[in-house]
Formats: structure tokens, sequence, C-alpha cells
């Protein structure tokens, strides 16, 4: 039994974090261990919502990558903000419009793929100088205020237990069911481990692949919302830090960096393992030259744990 | 051959009899080179270069104030972008730098083909350039004096700083700590990184928040106020005092505060019209002033009184703002 959960490797994100958050409140002697937790899911479910996209385009196969998260996360908050500009009755235009944005980004990131030929990598990175372009010249007059409801929403709490953290788990379920259960999700699977065995057994790969760029972009768009709620707010520099986070909680997570292996759990561990990394380091006073170091080498070590499984 | 010697005599002759009057800058071109549009500031900053250089180029003040901008924010982009603005024949560059000393060569080749380069914001440190240097420790130090005469019997401190390894991370915080060893009444008890964002400031305050006691003040760098204060609020504890940095989200919250219960607090960074004075600056140099290579900003500081005169002149999601003119250039080179 233990032998097989040490198998899993999203357990060494989980024991990564835990053991963190121990080091965290044993420096503390107990002191903000719930309210460092509280903070840590509060904080987290942004990375999970975008960090579960990036783990689908990252496993449909080598190469693949949404590099243009951050450009979506700020254009779909700009969108969200502007459009609906404080009015509650314009939330939910505010909504869709900005979903409807972030999702024609995705399908713009596959036509530069399949029909330039262009690589994910630069495809996505030269798009997204496109979206945060157009998220400037739109947003100008930018931290425009959530309406109410979706600020309370974002911000949200039951017992310590932030409401989103609750819905973004739902929406976990959901990914991993799909993942495993439905077509769409186990061609996701086949075409990452073989495009071309795929191909023979009768799959789309191109639709594939289609589907999941737009639900990476889908997903980018739902964090840039909620995060404009959560914090009150969009700014052009909001999702900045998506970009390494959304790759980080992906690779330390265990899905394979390969291709045609995902892994759902080890996104929440791993995106509650960076946010307490952090914590703990500005905790015990490191300095920021120190945070860094320690915070590449704790990555590095936990997915060399992860990693050390059999090759096939 | 007489003639010729003549002719050129003579135009040598009436070359030097207008000389000091051609002392005229409305054949100048001026090029702005700027690293960075991703936030707010930066937005304001090329706002106020538009608004001013327009006029003077209506006016005839210059033939060309052009500005350019880098999409990545790298040094080996900005370089390249210099050495076009070089090739292009403009006869002065205004630069907001991405690094202090990368980009010294080709500044170099820059003064080398006879352009006059002032910088500031990010400045350079190549003795070519001018500089417009912004006493970022003097900002820091600024803060803990306001605060030890806000509230004498002191308090724990808590200190946001801005982007790691960037050198005006550096001096503020510097000028933070050394005039807080002045004033021992008050204590640091926790320093975060929040990137001069506020995203990333109120993420990292709500993570270091539960492991720290009663936090009398935040000290700040500008565009983390905001963030730090949702943080305490999301958290359930009292909003100590936070120092602003003039972005307009801050300055709405703290009006909000004072509305409601008398809140307190002051407000202080550099106003993005800043560019302005450079431009003015590059302006009177090629007119042949005498200007030190060394100049140095007023803070935009915002007080009690001074907040609604200040937000209502700022645009929602801008920064508090001041565009400077000829006269204030003309200051600021003397030194007053």
């Amino acid at each position: 039994m233990m032998g097989k959960l040490l198998r899993q490797p999203w357990v060494y994100s989980f024991g990564a974090a835990i053991a963190v958050w121990l080091a965290t409140i044993a420096y503390t002697e107990g002191q903000g261990a719930g309210a460092i937790l509280t903070a840590a899911l509060s904080f987290a479910t942004f990375t999970i919502i975008v960090g579960l996209g990036q783990m689908m385009v990252i496993t449909t196969g080598p190469g693949n990558v949404d590099l243009s998260i951050p450009a979506t996360i700020t254009l779909s908050g700009v969108i969200a903000m502007k459009v609906m500009d404080e009015d509650t009755g314009r939330m939910a235009i505010g909504i869709l419009a900005a979903l409807g944005a972030a999702a024609a980004v995705g399908a713009f990131n596959y036509g530069l793929i399949r029909l330039l030929r262009i690589p994910p990598i630069i495809a996505t990175l030269s798009s997204s100088f496109l979206v945060l372009s157009t998220a400037i010249s739109y947003g100008r007059g930018i931290r425009i205020k959530p309406p109410e409801p979706l600020a309370q929403f974002a911000g949200a709490q039951v017992l310590g237990i932030p409401i989103m953290a609750v819905a973004v788990l739902a929406l976990s379920i959901a990914m991993a069911v799909v993942l495993s259960r439905t077509v769409y999700g186990r061609s996701v699977l086949a075409v990452g481990q073989n495009s071309r065995a795929a191909w023979l057994a009768g799959l789309n790969a191109g639709r594939t692949r289609f589907v999941t760029y737009v639900l990476s972009a889908f997903l980018a768009g739902v964090c840039g919302i909620l995060l404009s709620g959560f914090s009150r707010g969009a700014a052009l520099n909001m999702g900045e830090e998506f970009l390494l986070a959304s790759i980080a909680t992906v690779v330390i997570g265990g899905t394979s960096v390969a291709g045609g292996r995902a892994n759902v759990p080890g996104i929440w561990g791993a995106a509650l393992f960076m946010y307490l990394l952090v914590t703990m380091l500005n905790t015990f006073g490191a300095s920021a030259g120190v945070r860094l170091i320690l915070t590449g080498l704790m990555i590095i070590g936990v997915i060399v744990l992860a990693g050390g499984e059999e090759q096939r | 051959m007489l003639k010729k010697t003549l002719a050129c005599t003579i135009a040598l002759a009436a070359l030097l009899a207008v000389g000091p009057a051609m002392a005229d800058t409305k054949d100048k071109k001026i090029a702005l080179s700027n690293n960075y549009a991703g936030n707010s500031w930066r937005q304001a900053m090329l706002k106020s270069w538009d608004k001013v250089t327009k006029q003077a180029v209506a006016d005839g003040v210059v033939a060309a104030a052009d500005p350019f901008t880098t999409s990545e924010n790298q040094v080996t982009e900005q370089a390249a972008q210099i050495q076009n603005l070089i090739l292009q024949g403009y006869n002065a560059i205004v630069v907001n730098a991405a690094s202090p000393d990368a980009l010294n060569g080709v500044i170099k080749q820059a003064c080398d083909a006879g352009i006059v380069v002032v910088s500031f914001d990010g400045i350079v440190t190549e003795p070519c350039a001018w500089r417009i240097a912004v006493d970022f420790e003097k900002m820091g130090a600024s803060e803990v004096e306001y605060l030890a005469r806000k509230m004498p019997e002191g308090g724990n401190l808590l200190e946001i700083r801005g982007l790691a390894g960037v050198f005006v991370d550096d001096a503020i915080s510097k000028g933070i700590n050394s005039e807080a060893a002045k004033n021992p009444q008050f204590k640091i008890v926790g320093s975060v990184h929040g990137d001069w964002a506020q995203e990333v400031a109120q993420k990292a305050v709500a993570g270091i928040l539960p492991s720290l006691p009663e936090i009398k003040a935040v000290v700040t760098q500008g565009g983390d106020g905001y963030g730090a204060a949702q943080a305490f609020a999301a958290a359930g504890r009292p909003t100590p005092t936070i120092i602003m940095g003039n972005r307009q989200d801050e300055l709405q919250w703290w009006k909000e505060q004072k509305d409601k219960s008398g809140y307190e607090t002051m407000s202080v960074s550099i106003a993005p019209g800043v560019s302005t004075l450079a431009f003015w600056v590059a302006q009177q140099i090629l007119d042949g002033k005498d200007v030190p290579k060394d100049l140095t900003v007023p803070f935009l500081r915002i007080d009690q009184d001074t907040l609604e005169a200040n937000l209502a002149t700022t645009e929602k999601g801008g920064v508090a703002n001041v565009e400077y003119s000829l006269a204030d250039a003309q200051k600021v080179i003397a030194g007053k």
C-alpha cells in the first residue's frame, strides 16, 4: 500500500508542501498555522487554474507549451473590469466578453501553430506580445474595481477555507474525470504518447490540440477574471508571475514534460508547495538572493525525487 | 580660385555672425528610448511625453520627439534599438535604461557620433551621458521620518520591497533601514518583495502576516500599498498606517478610509512626467546651455491635505503626475 502510494508522482509535491509548512510554523512556534494555510489555499487556486490548462497543453506531446498564459490573464482581467465598469448588472456580459476574448487567443495560438507551422513555443510567445499590446491599448486606464459581488465571491471564506478553492477543487476533479473517462481526455494522452500511433488509431490529433489550446487560454481567462476580483482591480502586470508558475507546477506535480502523462493532484501539491516555500523563506527573513537560490534548489530537489521512477 | 575663397570666407563669416543667435533647436530631432511599458507608471510616463513633446513640436521648439519602446525589457534589445536611433540621425536620445551599466557601450557609441544622451529614472553610468537621478535613499528615509513624527511611540514595521536585484529596490530599502536604525522605537519585523505590483504584494504580505506580531505601519516602494491593504483586510487584522506610492488605486483607497474613519498616511513617488523633464533638459543641452551631468528630480509627495486635489487630477488606473515645463527644467538645471 505504502509502496504503491510512494510511486505516485504527486505524493512528493504534497510531502514537500507539508514539510515546508511544518518548518514555518515551527519557526513561529505555532502562531498563524491555520491562517498561513488559508492564505496558501487562496493564492494557490490561481496557479492551479492556469496549471491545469498548461498541464493539458504539455500533455499533448513534446514541444507543446502555452507561453501566452500571462498575457491572456491580463487581457481577460482588463476586458472584464472595463466591460463591467463596477456595475453589478454588467457582470455576466463582462465575464462572457473576457472568456470569449481568452478563447479567441487560444484559437489564434493554434492557428499560428497549425496553419503557419510555427513551433508552439514561438507561436504562443509571439501571440502573447500581440495580446499584451491589445490589453495595454484597450486598458489604458486600468485598475478599475470589480463589481462588489465578484470581489466578495473571490475573497469569500467559510471556516478559513476559501470558497474559490472549493470551486477549483470541483474543477480539478472534473478535469481528472475528463482526462481518464472521456474520448477527448484519452485522445490528449494518446496524442501525447505517440502522435502517429494515435493518428493510425483514428484519432484526430489536430482537433485534440486545438481544443487543448483553447481550453488553456480559456482557463487563463477564468484566472484573470477571478484574480481581478480577488485583488480588486486589473493591472497590466497582473499575469507576469504566472508564466514560470504555470510550467513549474506542472513539472513539480509529476506531469511528464515529454507528454502523454498528466497528473491533476500534483498541480495542487506543487502550487501549495511554491506558495508555502516563499512564505517560509519570508518568515525566516531570508534575503532575496538566498530566497531565489533556495527556491531553485528545492524545486530541483522535488523534481529529482518525483522523477525517480524507472524509465519506460 | 579667388572667388571660391571669397565665397567661403563670406559664408564662414556669416556663419560666425549668426552663430550664437542660431542657438536654436527647431531642426533638432530627439528620440525617447524606453525599455518597458507594461505598468501604469510607464504608461503615464509615455502619455506625458506624448502630450508635452507634441506641443513642443507644434510650437517649433524641436523638429521631432519620437518615443520608442522595446517589447521585452531586455538589454540586448534596447542596445539594438539605440543603435538604430544613432543610424536614424537623431540629435539627442533620452533614455530610460534597462540596466545602469550594460548599455554603456552603445551609449558611448552615441556620444561618439555627436549625439546628446540624457538618461532618467533608469539611469546609465557612462560618463558621457547626462543623468536625471532620483535620490531613492532619501525617499525611503522620508517614509520613516514621517512615521517618526506621526507616531513618536514607535512600533513594528513591515517593509515591502520592490523587484529583487534592481538598484532602485536596494536604494529605497537602504534609506528605510538606515532611518529606522536612527529611530530605534521602530522595529522592522518583516520584509517581503512585492515587485511594485499590487497582486504580488498582496500575495507576499498575506503569506507572512500570520507569523507577525501587531504591525503599526507598512513602509513601501509604490505600487504595493493597495495590495498590502487588501491582505490586512483579508486576514481580519487592523489596518496599519500604509505609506502609499501615488497610484490612483492607492489614493482612492486612502480617500475612502479617510472619509470613513479619518485614516492618515502619506504618499510619495516620482512623477512619471519626469520623462518631460528629461526632454527639456535634452533640448537645453542641444540649445548649447551648460548643463551639469548629474541632476536630481524632486519627489512628488501627497499629504493628508493635498490628497483630494491630487486624486481629482489622477485618471483611473493611473499615477499622480506632474508634467514639467521648460521653466521647471531650467530650475532643476540651476540646482534649485
